[in-house]
């Protein structure tokens, strides 16, 4: 997730934000589906540093520049599986991502308030 | 019982058990206009809801909440087919109204003259007469409703630029009418409207047909339709906690004179095979109006999610071309999913962020899907464009992207696959040689029909155009589920009039 949405001088990353807070509320809410299939495009990420940039290692054992690298070409692969993949991860990571008030105000927008997770009960 | 709401009982609670004169199933659109129409007749009406009631100052903010807590499945259900172009849907007290841009347009005439062409719906009435019923509804619901052009000062630039756009091109376009009181041009109305200016079915309808003795029961996703012979009394489920998934105490509404579903054309089918019915039109015949969404990149500054979420629209090109024009502020969680690239790529194309504006087409597919239930009672979607639709599709690309630069863009981002990321003005044309194959497209689905459809013939409409399932007594369908074609045009003030003419036909008026 950090090497999809790294820091850079004009904005926040990822690893900028409340990442681990997310996850516990991704891996308590969310429908078991969905978790499944960010596991698999996890996975994906992690595997096709061959592919992409050529180098016979799992994404996470990259240096910083070719993970970039790696990160980049597959954000950009026209397999549709593969795809479909990185689209589910880049999701959930602007999920977390683009509430973050940092970001948003860089953004121009003003900060969300807390999420209320309620309900009418009567 | 009476004027009452009832929400998630556990399993501990005994069963729980009313009695109505008519049950609704579902409140969103259909749901809505048909119970609240009863009410006001002086019936009792039991509107039985599968999502929670959220207050709109509950509404969550973030799209992660949105998704969380008023999405059906998250918004995560995808067709099946050639490529997964998400559905989306709400699932909460309000139906999808919560979660529209209430956007209203009039059934157009062409609509009925096709439905009494293809499927003889109006013969038996006298030709006309629907689509004049249907406009009078509308127009009582625009009063009912508060429909409002986007005031001006609600409209940001995003809406202000493709109107630009258009009147540059020289062609048709307006300002949106929508079922909005004083919008204050939040961008918000994907997350539901924190403001209540929008009048969604559970800000306006629900409260009323509560004060009007119905009742409520949220949280109760019905399972099946029970009968008495060939007659429809009432309808049975088990309670459903909106966080925890846990599964409540059984709930079972008995109907004195009808049982009315309104669960939406991925739901409604699933109800009726559950409630034993066999009729082989069930789940067949789904359409859509698939859309996708075009960035034009400006050289100030748009701010695209202030204003309205969707103010601007034209219907230049449905008749000849089948495509709807609209403006629609995404907003920033969605957008990196809508743009290629990861890692410092992805992080430069965001940074141009507030200079995009995102506007997007819609398009009258005539490629029909059929709706599935898998071994677990799920329901599922297959659908994939044919390419004359695909055609139309890209076709939208086009002139999107068209408008954009004729609104002043520098570059658009087309958003298909095997095109660059970004095209200038001279590029366009690159459009339309693009891929036909619906995997090079990002498109979803919002609007949906079919699925139990009306129609004269018993053999291919689930109901008659009243509505009335056939081979029974006392079950009507009245949401987008019965509607057999596409429209061209949004479809929320089509469904509600055409519950309110149902409505008025079960009074036998
Ligand atoms: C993002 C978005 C924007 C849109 N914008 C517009 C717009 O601006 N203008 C427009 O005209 N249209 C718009 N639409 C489309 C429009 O909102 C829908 O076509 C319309 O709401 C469909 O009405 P319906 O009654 O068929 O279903 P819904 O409004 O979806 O209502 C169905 C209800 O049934 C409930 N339900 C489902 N299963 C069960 C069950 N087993 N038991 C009990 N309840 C159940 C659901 O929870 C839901 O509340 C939009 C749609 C989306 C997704
Ligand atoms: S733009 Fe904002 S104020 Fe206007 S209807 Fe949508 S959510 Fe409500």
């Amino acid at each position: 997730m950090c090497a999809l949405y790294p820091r850079t001088e004009a904005l926040p990353g990822i690893e900028d934000t409340d990442l681990d807070g997310f996850l516990r509320e991704l891996r308590s809410e969310a429908p078991l589906l969905l978790r499944f299939g960010l596991f698999v495009a996890a996975l994906v990420f992690h595997l096709t540093p061959l592919f992409t940039i050529g180098r016979p290692f799992p994404a996470f054992l990259l240096p910083k520049e070719q993970l970039d690298r790696h990160a980049a070409r597959l954000g950009e692969c026209q397999w549709y599986w593969i795809k479909q993949a990185i689209f589910l991860l880049k999701l959930a990571c602007g999920l977390c991502w683009g509430r973050n008030p940092v970001v948003r105000e860089r953004m121009g927008l003003a900060p969300y308030g807390p999420d209320s997770n309620g309900w009418r009960q009567k | 019982m009476r004027g009452t709401h009832v929400s998630f009982r556990s399993a501990v609670e005994p069963a729980f058990e009313a009695e109505a004169d008519v049950v609704v199933v579902g409140s969103g659109a259909g749901g809505g206009a048909f119970a609240s129409y009863l009410a006001r007749q002086g019936l009792v009406v039991g509107v039985v809801e599968a999502g929670p009631w959220i207050e709109p100052e509950q509404y969550p903010h973030s799209v992660y909440g949105a998704m969380r807590d008023l999405m059906d499945d998250w918004g995560m259900q995808v067709t099946l087919g050639r490529a997964f172009w998400p559905i989306v849907q709400a699932r909460v007290v309000g139906g999808t109204t919560v979660i529209n841009s209430a956007i209203c347009v009039r059934t157009p005439a062409d609509v009925f003259d096709r439905w009494e062409r293809e499927f003889g719906i109006g013969r038996g009435s006298g030709r006309g007469r629907l689509a004049e019923r249907v406009w009078m509804h509308q127009e009582a619901l625009e009063k009912e409703l508060s429909a409002e052009e986007v005031p001006l000062e609600a409209l940001g630039r995003s809406n202000a630029l493709a109107m630009k756009g258009a009147r540059a091109l020289g062609y048709e376009s307006h300002y949106m009418t929508r079922y909005v009181e004083r919008c204050a041009g939040s961008g918000q109305c994907l997350q539901g409207c924190r403001k209540r200016r929008k009048r969604s079915v559970n800000v306006v309808w629900i409260p009323e047909i509560i004060e009007r003795g119905g009742f409520i029961v949220s949280c109760a996703p019905v399972e099946s339709v029970t009968f008495e012979g060939r007659r429809a009394v009432g309808v049975r489920g088990r309670f459903l906690h909106p966080k925890t998934r846990e599964r409540g105490s059984s709930f079972q509404i008995r109907a004195k004179r009808a049982v009315v579903l309104a669960a939406s054309p991925t739901k409604t089918p699933l109800i009726l095979w559950q409630s034993g019915l066999r009729h082989p039109a069930i789940g067949r015949f789904f359409r859509a109006h698939p859309g996708t969404g075009v960035f034009g990149v400006y050289e100030h500054e748009v701010d695209h999610n202030i204003g309205a979420t969707q103010g601007w629209s034209t219907l230049a090109f449905r008749d000849r071309l089948g495509i709807k024009l609209e403006t629609l502020h995404i907003p920033l969680e969605l957008v990196a999913s809508r743009l290629a690239g990861g890692g410092r790529t992805l992080m430069e194309r965001l940074a141009r962020y507030r200079f995009f504006a995102m506007w997007c087409h819609s398009i009258r597919a005539e490629s029909v899907g059929r709706i599935h239930r898998t071994f677990f009672g799920k329901g599922i979607v297959r659908y994939t464009l044919n390419k004359e639709d695909m055609r139309r599709l890209r076709e939208g690309v086009y002139l999107v992207a068209r408008t954009h630069f004729a609104a002043g863009a520098q570059s658009v981002i087309p958003g298909i696959g095997g095109m660059p990321f970004e095209i200038g003005p001279h590029e366009v044309e690159r459009i339309r040689e693009a891929s036909l194959d619906p995997r090079a497209y990002v498109a979803i689905l919002s609007h949906l029909f079919g699925g139990a459809v009306m129609g004269a013939d018993p053999r291919s409409s689930v109901t008659d155009e009243g509505g009335r399932v056939r081979d029974c007594d006392g079950l009507l369908v009245v949401d987008a589920s019965v509607i057999p074609s596409v429209l061209g045009v949004n479809p929320q003030h089509t469904i509600m009039a055409l519950a309110r003419c149902f409505a008025e036909e079960l009074l036998g008026g």
